[in-house]
């Protein structure tokens, strides 16, 4: 007989032990699907997820997608670690893709090594900006912070849209929804010949050892963490409630902007439509896989990241849709909040008694 | 017809705490019940399970001789128990006439004839098409009793209904509950408020601690002895040994006044008091009458006017806690689980909450772990916690070992004055020896203590003066000899 008993105590190792159940059961059933759906499931497992970083190219685009969701995770977790549920990255990636790219182009085919600094320090002034709203709305006026957050993304996609087709649109591009090219000097550089891994590279490490440094060391990642846990206590202490709320907004913003910056300062060196495939919202789940641990983050981002590349991968070689990269997502999602169960419960084996 | 409610020994145990225990009552209409009792006590308990939200353990609930299954809410309602909460479940953005239609399975005309029909029979004036957010409190409580009378009710069970009610709203109540009830339908009326059970109840069933204290007829009763049931006969009269006082005055609070916003909050007005060094002032009251608000507008929670509160010959009044720490009080919240400490976190980071600048706990906005462990393992030695280890997490502390830690956080700095909320709430007599020793031991030290709390024993043995608060108001401050737990039942009870 099977009895399912509460534990005294979240366990510590189940705690780093559920992601990694949540990512075998996203294999297994992934490959249940791909067997449904005729393939043979371990081929097909295989496509998607040994073959598309098998190669220094591979590495370099596995690198290249994991880049801009470990970016915003980390910003993430200030906000998800202090129970501020900003699920806006995305809008607030794309305004601030937005502002750097409107200073880029401010710099057209011109020189000077101020620029990329400058265009890098917009790009995350636009994302706090951005991530300033519904942190004010919630703090002053009540509002809750994933409705307005969330809102905000299709206002930015639609004013991206907008500056593209509009204003910003290239004047010698025959219309198609995209900026001028951005001058050399306002562009990531990149890595290695022939690979499209860029310096943004860069700006995520900073993050993690930043991140790790002021939640686990600082007195200001002390408050928010007491904070998070609870108000009431916060308030007991004397610390500044509100003013936390605003602060990990905007550093969550911060973030998301540079990633921003990473995605259209690096090898695609212009605005256009489709700046993200959905980094904003995929690096919540990259999040919670991370445990919002700065390195957790770090792994989790590449293994989702794998996800983005083993769907182009089995689009090419076994005609399955690129959206297959959602399911899996999703699916990662789904089995680390069901394995988070065990957390609270264990599952006990007991003999045949009547 | 006449309806006969039956609650036969009912017990409810939740992991630490007796919530109910073999209670058993026995109600019939026409007559209005009051169930009396403080917070804690077990009346919401018991009255949830009665409207089905909680299943009890063991034990039965009869309805005119049938025994009922009340599973879930919508039981209660298909067996005729009408429920109003104290907090209100009504959607603020939708009309008062779709609020009531959402759980009524009849035709939207012939429904608004029947409430059209109630409306005029007790004379309720709401327009039925306003959303819901644009009605007074009262008028909101006038919409969940119309909920419960469209189905027309057997029983009407009203939670605490004049906690956001005017005075004239209240009388308006009254009338119509006298009203119900002079038609055959059997009122339950859960209160802590003792004046308004002698205004409109004629049986009164006491609770106390999770169990069934007495049931008697209002007429026997007055509002001295509702007190005394309700908050426990003064048993010990242990004082502590009169040790010499200084006129020496530490705090003052001159014309301190709070209002809030929250309509379940009480409002503070025109405190006034003082405290020497070395003295204990106690403050009594029934809960729910101001002491949260109290505790936090001393401790700097909520700020107030700078001049309302004297510290030592400075104007703290608009300091918060953190900034009032530094000049030398301390406090110790009456919630040790959410407020006081954080169960999750280790013992030495709660230890950090309580946080001065010259404790060195944060050099240049960095943790200084050391020094805070160092403090940490001090106070676990000073103040007899039972463990050695800091690194615990504080959840796995038992209440009075947690207690002992604040406790000790707050003194081992050696404060001027402490104040401290309900400090002994649920712990076992050894741990409430405990702190009450040293309590005791902080007054001959010659620092002073506020002590808020509702166990009038603790006030009785420990205080040196003894106010009263009740509605948001302190009574006169009385020196402790002069004061008997009788006087303070009357006093509790909002007499003069």
């Amino acid at each position: 007989m099977i009895k399912i008993v509460k534990r005294d105590q979240p366990s510590r190792a189940i705690f780093f032990f559920t992601p990694v159940l949540a990512i075998f059961l996203t294999l297994v059933a992934g490959g249940l699907i791909f067997f449904i759906l005729g393939f043979k499931p371990f081929e097909a497992l295989k496509f998607f997820f040994i073959v598309p970083i098998a190669d220094k190219y591979g590495f370099s685009e596995l690198l290249l997608k994991a880049t801009p969701l470990c970016l915003i995770a980390i910003g993430l977790s200030f906000c998800f670690k202090s129970n501020n549920w900003n699920i806006g990255a995305e809008g607030q990636l794309t305004f601030g893709a937005i502002v750097s790219g409107g200073v880029a182009l401010l710099f057209y085919e011109q020189e000077g090594f101020y620029i990329l600094p400058t265009v890098i320090l917009a790009g995350a002034i636009g994302g706090m900006l951005y991530a300033s709203i519904p942190a004010i709305l919630k703090t002053y006026f009540n509002t809750n912070e994933i409705l307005v957050s969330l809102m905000l993304v299709y206002v930015s996609k639609l004013i991206l849209d907008y500056l593209v087709v509009g204003p910003w649109s290239n004047p010698e591009g025959f219309n198609f929804p995209e900026t001028r090219q951005f001058s050399d000097s306002a562009k990531l550089p990149l890595l290695f010949e022939g690979l499209r891994i860029h310096a943004g590279i860069f700006l995520a490490l900073a993050a993690v050892v930043i991140s790790w440094f002021v939640f686990y060391k600082t007195y200001l990642g002390f408050q928010m963490k007491v904070s998070g846990f609870s108000l009431k206590t916060a308030k007991y202490a004397g610390y500044k409630g509100k003013k936390m709320i605003i602060l990990v907004f905007l550093i969550s913003g911060a973030c998301a902007g540079l990633a921003g910056v990473g995605e259209i300062t690096g090898p695609i060196g212009q605005l256009h439509r489709e700046i993200s495939p959905d980094y904003g919202f995929t690096a919540i789940i990259v999040a919670f896989l991370g445990r919002l641990h700065p390195v957790g983050i770090i792994f989790a981002s590449l293994v989702v990241a794998i996800t983005y590349l083993g769907a182009e991968t089995a689009q090419i070689f076994m005609q399955i849709p690129k959206y297959t990269g959602q399911v899996f997502q999703g699916m990662i999602l789904f089995f680390l909040l069901a394995s988070d169960y065990l957390l609270f419960f264990k599952i006990k084996f007991m003999g045949l008694k009547k | 017809m006449n309806t006969n409610l039956k609650i036969s020994n009912v017990t409810k145990i939740y992991p630490g705490c007796v919530a109910n225990d073999n209670v058993s009552l026995e109600f019939n209409s026409g007559k209005i019940y009051a169930l009396l009792g403080e917070n804690g006590a077990g009346k919401s308990t018991l009255v949830k399970i009665l409207s089905g939200v909680i299943i009890p353990d063991e034990g039965k609930i009869y309805l005119n001789q049938n025994n009922l299954k009340l599973n879930s809410p919508l039981d209660a309602k298909k067996n005729d128990i009408g429920m109003v909460f104290q907090h209100f479940n009504l959607f603020e953005t939708l009309s008062v006439f779709e609020n009531l239609i959402i759980d009524s399975d009849e035709q939207r005309e012939s429904l608004r004839e029947k409430i059209d029909t109630i409306m005029k029979k007790y004379n309720f004036s709401i327009d039925l098409d306003i959303p819901v957010l644009n009605l007074s409190a009262g008028q909101k409580q006038k919409v969940e009793i119309i909920r419960c009378l469209i189905r027309s009710p057997k029983v009407l069970i009203m939670d605490e209904p004049t906690s956001v009610l005017t005075e004239q709203e209240t009388s308006e109540l009254f009338l119509s509950l006298k009203k119900f009830s002079e038609e055959g339908i059997l009122i339950i009326y859960i209160t802590h408020k003792l004046k308004e059970v002698m205004q409109l109840c004629d049986e009164v069933a006491v609770m106390r601690k999770g169990k069934l204290v007495s049931v008697s007829e209002i007429k026997n009763e007055n509002i001295e002895s509702l007190a005394n049931k309700m908050v426990g006969q003064n048993l010990k009269t242990i004082k502590k040994k009169k040790v010499k006082t200084s006129s020496d005055q530490l705090i003052k609070i001159t014309n301190l006044n709070f209002t809030s916003e929250d309509p379940f909050e009480t409002n503070l007005m025109d405190i006034n008091f003082s405290v020497n060094r070395g003295e204990c002032l106690g403050i009594a009251g029934i809960s729910g009458n101001g002491q949260s608000e109290l505790f936090q507008v001393l401790s700097g929670e909520i700020i107030s006017e700078k001049n309302s509160i004297e510290f030592n010959n400075n104007y703290i009044g608009d300091l918060n806690p953190q900034e009032r720490r530094e000049y030398l009080m301390a406090f110790s919240p009456e919630d040790r689980l959410e407020q006081a400490a954080i169960p999750q976190m280790k013992i030495f980071e709660n230890v950090a909450l309580n946080n001065f600048k010259s404790s060195n706990f944060f050099d240049n906005g960095l943790i200084n772990e050391n020094k805070i462990k160092e403090h940490s393992k001090k106070i676990i030695s000073d103040f007899n916690v039972n463990t050695n280890n800091i690194e615990l997490k504080s959840q796995f502390l038992s209440g009075g070992n947690l207690q002992k830690l604040i406790i000790g956080r707050e003194l081992i700095t050696s404060p001027d004055l402490l104040i401290c909320f309900n400090p002994t709430w649920g712990l076992d007599v050894g741990a409430i020896n405990y702190i009450h020793e040293t309590l005791i031991k902080i007054n001959e030290q010659n620092k002073s203590i506020i002590l808020i709390s509702t166990d009038t024993d603790e006030l009785l043995k420990l205080s040196d003066k003894i106010s009263v608060i009740h509605k948001g108001k302190l009574s006169k401050i009385m020196n402790a000899e002069e004061v008997t737990s009788e006087k303070l039942g009357i006093l509790m009870g909002g007499a003069n």
